[in-house]
């Protein structure tokens, strides 16, 4: 089995890989496939993969073993255990044994009861995903078969609807010529169908007995991810048949209009293109996870310091001191020098100082592995059924529970559910509530700085609406107010009624009621407008009962556009090869089709020539403005230059403009362009040229009709959510696999691009030096530009320490990269990687399109591994899986059809729009959150350990500890756990509406301000100077002390106590000042927490537990002794004065002097001057504009020839006879021929003429 | 987030505060205001608290006499552990120039002696001190039986290493009798230990009670004859010994040994005078170079001298108020330039800040004319 070599090294590095249960071949790399049809045993001594997928990892005997032993290898619960084996040595022993094994047994437990569930999950989804059935052709009949039960070499049959179970090679279909449509949309995204045919030999094979028989051999390339290539040659009856991607139907596709299909499984399971396209899972980490691996390992080494220090003072002492002492305290027996007992002393130390290892930090990274829930594998081979409108799926993902044993999980556990629970990102149209799929990134949403975004579905809803027009110089379309002027937004009329029409469609909407007017009026511009909508496109329709019709658009442009026509009386209706039908204002009309004029991409032009009943024959067109104007008649200059004012604003407004033209023409021209045209296409050499110019000739001096404009409707909010991520200093990226002006077009309607930007960069070079040159050319260019120096909207600063030369870093940011998929593919190779991306970031908008959706994932990939950049990608579709799980944060837009991106994302919600708010709402908080947590949790473990460091001072270095044994079990625990868990959870510094009113807040994030060394070691310092004044002034004031009845105060446990007490109390005011928020919960756990402090101390020092357990609890009546004396309150008093007034007068005087922005927000809010949002100002505004949108048709070529031919009509094999016989099959047969050359097999066997 | 809210007609969360994270809070701000009184009033807190204590202080009188030097012969004696069996007295004279007033309590005060050692404080047994299982001596390492296996009590090396010198105050009413002032041994404990912490076996008789183990290696008597004076004072319930068992928490301490019987000559306390020290040196200190003194000291409401804490409350106070005033000072400066408070604050943070944000901020201008 190859890895597949696209595959980027690091997916294969990650964590625990899902494991297929994948069989090697046993000779080792699989050079070529074979698979015999209806031939198991050949077919098993390849030993291909089966189609069973496996994702779990444990079955009920191994669980246990491989479970301990994989927790085992964290780093954590080692160093659990190696601390437990310590306290087991009595020598070293200086805490007692529960104060580790405790914790240790919780976390194995509670990660152990974690990981059964996930797989648990795991199990069930494989099951469901290998138990689904299938018709599997088994010794001469149909037989239902779970998925996993197919092999390569079976032949299956598919039904309409039914999602292909394993990549097969298309043998025969219902429909004729062996053709079959299917829905791509689990693999690329792209929702219009796409045609597969079969290869000719075997679309003949239509009956089961006859496909029994049928023995050819599939003789093809490994598996690979490529999804738009194979290569193979089927071996049949002595014969070879070049077999392409045309013939294939791949996992993940759904069959449509096509009753049903056979196929050869040449791919299964693990093999399949879908899976092979499937980044592995690989389990996330945050950057501050990260961090604190460094800081954690810094924390070690300073306590091996610590312990070093110690223990050299414990050699000293006891070779100084202990060796006199003997007397009343012998050394143990099994130390014989002071340098042994210091090097007991060491590991002594070692385990009274653990503490400020963060260690139930660190745990979570055990736990964390099992918490992310290992999706289905994309297109785990479908769905059981379509989940559309059903309200999203939930994945395999388990409900997280509450057990989570750390700190940090819980917090970002309650993150995820204030996600979750979110009514502002609840879309009420889908009824989908966001949802937060993994709990372990939240505060990571706070730091992103490349946003990778989808454009279909994400971006854009995928719905094309007719939106306005131009009919001979007049524009139609803007919506109106009674007075006829132009209408604000929001406050709209009543939509135009269609109602006198009894086909119109329903959900069509149009505001302008004037065009209607027109039409009812008989303008006869307006009919040849409409007629020509009706007429020149390549839709099919379907009227399944009377007047009830469906298009079947292959683009949604041209259903748009047809619709229209419908619903303004012009009403499509049916087609043959020869004719077209249409409703014109109630009457049916057939006109007589001549000619499809196909589109492709460099024509931009769409024609058909019709003959009306009248005999007149004339032509219509609709194409790309900068093509179509340079084709008109030049005579009405004034209309020409209207069109154009309007085309331009139309185009201002990100709206999809297309020309209409027509010529008429006479019989006999018609009939020598015919002939002319016949040769060319009958011609064997640069057939597409003579083609083309023969197009080009007919095809002029036009006579303008004039301009539809159709919206690409984008996602709501869309435009401001952009700009407002950008204002947050959040770069964002498209990645999509449309076409490049689909995609510049929807980059300017959403405000991505724009016309003040000094250049657009289109990068399209098809070979490695066109794309070095192109993007060499436009660094040269952004670096001459006149504002080159000055403001730059560059990447921020600290990532000066990036590989890269950031010389363009500072280069102003008014510009935007588009490139497409040929090129990016040279871009990211390794020698070109870093140039591409140094020309990227310079830009302030980068476009991508036409990329496979490992290109998406290798995009993310190159920005995460050179920019040190927190990045999130956003998608919808199962094209856009990989580049979720690639990027730090995968978003998933749910409510779609597919459901691949949100199985395979982190969160998932159903718009947009409402990635502002998990960024600037939610991350920021959380990212605020955590960091003041984590600065807490440092501080509070440091203040509280560091004690003992400076009591080795006065206990002649005996590993004594200062606090009870139940202060220290219970500290983390118990007493200082709630409170800064409260803070983490609930704190906020402004109010939601501010961190979208100043995006700019959102910036500490990315430039790590928050949490990082600097601020951990400021943590660290202020807990160690709490320590000293917690240890010292008790020190300097017991030393002396004696109680009010005359004893002493200064012995050991009224010392301990009296330093617990003003350290518990030190570091719940300090949480006091460090929470922002302080909600009713916030009091109840900070005001609960010292409560439950004094009660435990008073019952652990009772005497009722004395009498019971006299060696454990023996510190009987010391705290109403101790904390009796004013002497004690006094110290305490003073100690928290002393450690908390510092504080407070940094913290005052860093706000007056140097405020962050979220301060000056904050005293904003107190002033109350309101300030309205600036992202309220963002309206559509039209611009001037120079640019006019491209030909928007996102069909592919060859659809008008299919039509033409008939062969995608069922019941049209009579009229095909007609056509055949009159056209000759040399025409046919030409079609035929281009067919399998596009299809990509020179070597085609000789084509058989369909009609003898 | 139940499933069952799936199928209910429904997804949309609930609108509760807590969901929405709109709880009622308090924000809590570092207001001018609020920060400068804090510290004024702490200040004066301080400050009032720390010229008390500092007054009270000084209304002790204490006197330390170190008498290890001074009783130098039978410092050595008892360097040779052999002679245990050798009494040593020392007497120490001494003048007391002002009258001690009221209560007085009398300590013995060691340097360098470490009782916070961690494995000094484990061993004791305090199943045993209860009186409950004289037998239980696990804990008492490396004293807790001796040669023959007979368990130790009271076991472990707190109780091995008691302070037992005897120390006698006697005042020189004329220059010629000396008369032993009169000291109460009892209310030197803790209630609770007293009471809960040590108790004797149950028995009418000690020496029967204490039947089956032996006295520590370092003692000379057994437990149940320390004080052939008061018989209610022996076994685990004697003053000194409960004393003793409360380790100290740093290596120099001192430990209340008498207090003050205030009758006859002494019901005012102790009158100006002569006095003498009569010291049975039985403990040996110098073989761990540590050494020993004797205190007479008096009380005030807060309880012995605290000359430190009244420093530190003043100290502290005298700081919060330097702070206090250099705060005030820098908000009163920039009162001036109020903008920091208020709206364009936002927009004149930026212009200051980095050419970063000056470009972000005209794109907040952009985004604005937009």
């Amino acid at each position: 089995m190859t890895v597949p070599k696209e595959m980027p090294e690091k997916w294969a590095r990650a964590g625990a890989p899902p494991s297929w249960s994948r069989k090697k071949p046993s000779w080792g790399t699989e050079e070529e496939r074979r698979a015999r049809a209806n031939d198991r045993e050949y077919n098993e001594k390849f030993q291909y993969a089966s189609n069973c997928i496996k994702t779990s990892k444990y079955n009920i005997l191994t669980f246990l073993p491989v479970n301990l032993f994989e927790q085992f290898q964290e780093v954590a619960n080692t160093y659990f255990l190696f601390l437990l084996i310590l306290q087991l040595i009595p020598q070293v022993s200086s805490l007692s044994w529960f104060t580790t094994i405790v914790p240790l047994v919780l976390v194995l437990a509670i990660t152990a009861v974690k990981d059964a569930t996930d797989d648990y999950f795991r199990h069930k989804s494989d099951n469901q995903v290998n138990n689904r059935q299938s018709q599997v052709l088994i010794r001469g009949s149909l037989q239902q078969e779970p998925w996993m039960n197919v092999c390569v070499g079976d032949i299956i049959k598919l039904e309409n609807n039914q999602f292909v179970a394993a990549d097969l090679l298309l043998l025969s279909s219902s429909e004729p010529h062996g053709l079959c449509y299917i829905e791509t949309a689990e693999l690329d995204g792209e929702t219009n169908m796409k045609v597969r045919q079969a290869i000719p030999v075997t679309s003949e094979l239509r009956d089961i007995s006859r496909l029994a028989k049928f023995d050819g051999e599939v003789v093809c390339e490994p598996p690979n991810n490529k999804l738009d290539r194979f290569s193979g040659t089927l071996y049949w009856k002595e014969s070879k048949f070049p077999l392409s991607n045309q013939n294939m139907l791949l996992r993940g596709c759904v069959l449509r209009n096509t009753e049903w299909c056979f196929g050869l499984v040449v791919f299964a399971g693990p093999d399949t293109k879908l899976m092979q396209n499937s980044g592995r899972t690989k389990f996330k980490r945050t950057s501050i996870d990260r961090l604190m691996n460094t800081l954690v390992l810094w924390i070690f080494g300073f306590l091996v310091c610590m312990g070093v220090i110690l223990a050299i003072g414990n050699a000293i002492w006891e070779h100084e001191v202990g060796t006199r002492f003997q007397a009343y305290l012998p050394w143990d027996e099994a130390v014989d020098s002071a340098f042994f007992s210091g090097f007991l002393s060491f590991w002594s130390y070692i385990i009274i100082l653990n503490t400020v290892v963060p260690i139930s930090l660190y745990v979570r990274f055990c736990a964390q592995v099992s918490v992310r829930p290992s999706c289905l594998p994309p297109g785990g081979g479908g769905l059981p059924r379509r989940p559309v409108r059903v309200g999203p799926v939930r994945g395999s993902l388990p409900e997280p529970d509450l057990l989570s044993p750390c700190s940090v999980e819980v917090i970002r556990l309650g993150h995820s559910y204030f996600i979750n629970w979110d009514k502002k990102m609840f879309c009420a149209k889908k009824r989908t509530p966001a949802e937060a799929r993994t709990t372990t990134l939240s505060e990571e949403l706070g730091q992103v700085e490349y946003v990778f975004s989808d454009k279909t579905g994400t971006l854009t809803q995928n719905v094309m609406a007719f939106s306005k027009c131009s009919v001979s110089g007049r524009s139609y379309g803007d919506v109106l107010d009674v007075l006829g002027h132009k209408a604000e937004l929001g406050e709209r009329p009543e939509p135009v009624d269609f109602s006198s029409n009894p086909l119109a469609d329903k959900q069509f909407v149009f505001w302008d009621s004037s065009l209607l007017q027109a039409v009812k009026t008989g303008d006869p511009h307006a009919h040849e407008f409409f007629r020509l909508l009706s007429l020149c496109h390549t839709v099919m329709s379907e009227e399944k009962t009377e007047g009830e019709l469906y298009y079947k658009a292959q683009s949604p442009d041209e259903g748009a556009l047809v619709t229209a026509a419908r619903n303004f009386g012009f009403v499509f209706r049916a087609r043959t090869p020869q004719t077209i039908t249409v409703h014109e204002m109630g009457t049916a009309v057939t006109y007589q089709l001549l000619a499809i004029l196909d589109f492709n991409n460099v024509r931009k032009r769409m024609s058909v020539i019709v003959r009306n009943p009248e005999g007149r024959i004339r032509l219509y067109c609709k194409g790309a403005d900068t093509i179509l104007l340079d084709r008109l008649h030049p005579s009405p200059q004034e209309l020409l230059s209207t069109t154009t004012d309007h085309l331009n604003e139309y185009a201002g407004e990100g709206l999809r403009t297309l020309v209409l033209a027509y010529k008429d023409l006479d019989e006999e021209y018609y009939g020598g362009w015919a002939q002319r045209r016949l040769q060319a296409s009958l011609a064997q050499d640069s057939r597409e040229d003579r083609l083309a110019s023969v197009y080009e000739e007919v095809e002029s001096d036009m006579v303008l009709l004039g301009a539809t404009a159709i919206e690409d409707k984008l996602q709501q909010g869309v435009p401001e959510t952009i700009a407002l991520l950008t204002l947050a200093n959040i770069k964002i990226w498209v990645l999509t696999g449309d076409k490049q002006e689909t995609a510049v077009n929807i980059g300017y309607s959403c405000k991505m691009l724009t016309d003040d930007m000094a250049e657009v960069f289109i990068v399209t070079g098809h070979t490695v030096l066109e794309v070095r040159e192109e993007l060499r050319k436009a660094r040269e260019k952004m670096l001459d530009s006149p504002h080159a120096v000055g403001n730059g909207f560059t990447c921020p600063e600290k990532r000066s320490s990036a590989k890269l030369p950031s010389v363009l870093e500072a280069v102003a940011g008014e510009y935007a990269l588009v490139i497409n998929g040929h090129s990016l593919a040279h871009a990211l190779e390794a020698d070109m990687e870093l140039e591409f991306l140094e020309t990227a970031c310079a830009c302030r908008a980068v476009i991508c399109c036409r990329v496979t959706p490992l290109q998406k994932a290798q995009v993310v990939e190159l920005v995460k591994k050179h920019k040190k950049a927190v990045t999130l990608a956003i998608g919808d579709g199962a094209n856009d899986v990989s580049m979720i799980k690639t990027a730090h944060i995968g978003v998933g837009i749910s409510g779609q059809e597919g459901i691949q991106a949100v199985l395979a994302s982190d969160y998932s919600f159903s718009q947009f729009k409402f990635l502002q708010r998990l960024l600037l709402v939610h991350g920021r908080w959380s990212y605020l959150r955590m960091c003041k947590f984590l600065c807490y949790f440092f501080y509070k473990n440091f203040a509280f350990t560091m004690v003992h460091f400076w009591f080795g001072f006065f206990c002649g270095f005996s590993a004594q500890t200062v606090y009870d044994q139940y202060f220290i079990t219970l500290y983390n625990i118990v007493y200082t756990s709630l409170p800064v868990l409260a803070m983490g959870v609930f704190d906020q510094d402004v109010p939601e509406q501010r961190s979208m009113e100043y995006p700019k807040l959102y910036e500490p994030g990315q430039l790590n301000l928050l949490f990082n060394k600097r601020e951990f070691f400021i943590c660290i310092a202020q807990g160690i100077y709490t320590s000293v004044l917690v240890f010292f002034i008790p020190y300097g004031v017991l030393a002396e002390a004696t109680r009010g009845d005359g004893s002493q105060l200064a012995d050991y446990q009224s010392f301990a106590v009296t330093v617990a007490t003003s350290l518990v109390i030190v570091v719940s005011v300090q949480i006091g000042l460090d929470t922002g928020y302080w909600t009713a919960i916030n009091h109840f756990f900070i005001w609960g927490s010292l409560a439950v402090y004094f009660a435990i101390l008073f019952a652990m020092h009772s005497n009722g537990l004395f009498d019971m357990f006299p060696n454990q609890f023996r510190f009987v009546g010391n705290a109403q002794n101790t904390l009796a004396q004013p002497t004690v309150w006094l110290t305490i008093t003073l100690t928290t004065a002393v450690c908390v007034m510092p504080v407070v007068a940094f913290r005052f005087l860093k706000l007056s002097l140097k405020p962050d922005l979220s301060d000056t927000v904050r005293y904003s809010q107190l002033v109350r001057k309101k300030q309205k949002a600036q992202h309220r100002c963002l309206r559509r505004v039209g611009r001037t504009s120079s640019r006019r949108s491209g030909y928007a048709f996102s069909h592919q070529e060859g659809f008008g020839e299919l039509i033409m031919s008939g062969k995608n009509m069922r019941l049209s094999s009579l009229a095909l006879a007609g056509f055949g016989a009159r056209s000759g099959s040399g025409w046919l047969e030409g079609l035929r021929r281009k067919k399998s050359d596009s299809a990509g097999s020179p070597s085609a066997g000789p084509p058989k003429p369909l009609r003898g | 987030m139940k499933r069952t809210s799936e199928e209910s007609q429904s997804r949309l969360p609930d609108n509760s505060a807590l969901k929405q994270q709109q709880l009622p809070a308090y924000r809590l701000q570092l207001t001018a205001t609020g920060v400068l009184s804090g510290f004024f009033a702490t200040g004066v807190f301080c400050l009032g608290v720390g010229i008390i204590l500092i007054l009270s202080a000084k209304s002790i009188k204490e006197i330390e006499i170190k008498y290890t030097k001074i009783c130098g012969n039978c410092a050595k004696l008892r360097e040779d552990a052999t002679n245990f069996d050798k009494e040593c007295t020392c007497s120490i004279p001494f003048y007391l120039s002002e009258t001690m007033q009221g209560n007085v309590y009398m300590y013995y005060k060691l340097y360098g002696f470490y009782q916070n050692l961690y494995r000094y404080i484990l061993s004791r047994s305090n199943s045993q001190l209860m009186g409950t299982d004289l037998k239980d001596v696990g804990t008492c390492a490396p004293f807790s039986k001796s040669h023959d296996g007979t368990p130790i009590a009271p076991c472990g090396a707190i109780a091995n290493s008691i302070f037992n010198d005897t120390i006698i105050l006697s005042y020189n009413l004329n220059s010629s009798i000396p008369i032993e002032v009169p000291m109460l041994r009892s209310g030197i404990t803790w209630w609770t230990d007293k009471y809960v912490k040590f108790q004797n076996p149950r028995s009418k008789n000690l020496s029967i009670a204490f039947a089956g183990t032996t006295k520590p290696p370092s003692w000379a008597k057994p437990v149940y004859e320390l004080d052939k004076e008061d018989p209610e004072n022996n076994g685990f319930l004697n003053d000194d010994f409960i004393v003793w068992m409360r380790a100290a928490a740093f290596p120099t301490f001192k430990k209340l040994y008498r207090r003050l019987n205030r009758i006859q000559y002494f019901t005012e306390g102790l009158p100006a005078g002569n006095y003498s020290f009569n010291i049975t040196y039985n403990f040996p200190v110098t073989r761990f170079r540590g050494e020993k003194s004797v205190v007479l000291s008096t009380l005030t409401w807060s309880g012995g001298s605290n000359l430190f804490l009244g420093l530190a409350y003043t100290v502290t106070g005298a700081v919060t108020w330097l702070a206090f005033f250099s705060m005030m000072a820098i908000h009163l400066m920039l009162k001036d330039r109020k903008m920091f408070f208020t709206q364009p604050a936002i927009k004149s943070s930026f212009k200051k800040k980095s050419r970063k944000q000056r470009m972000n901020s005209e794109v907040t201008n952009r985004a604005k004319d937009l």
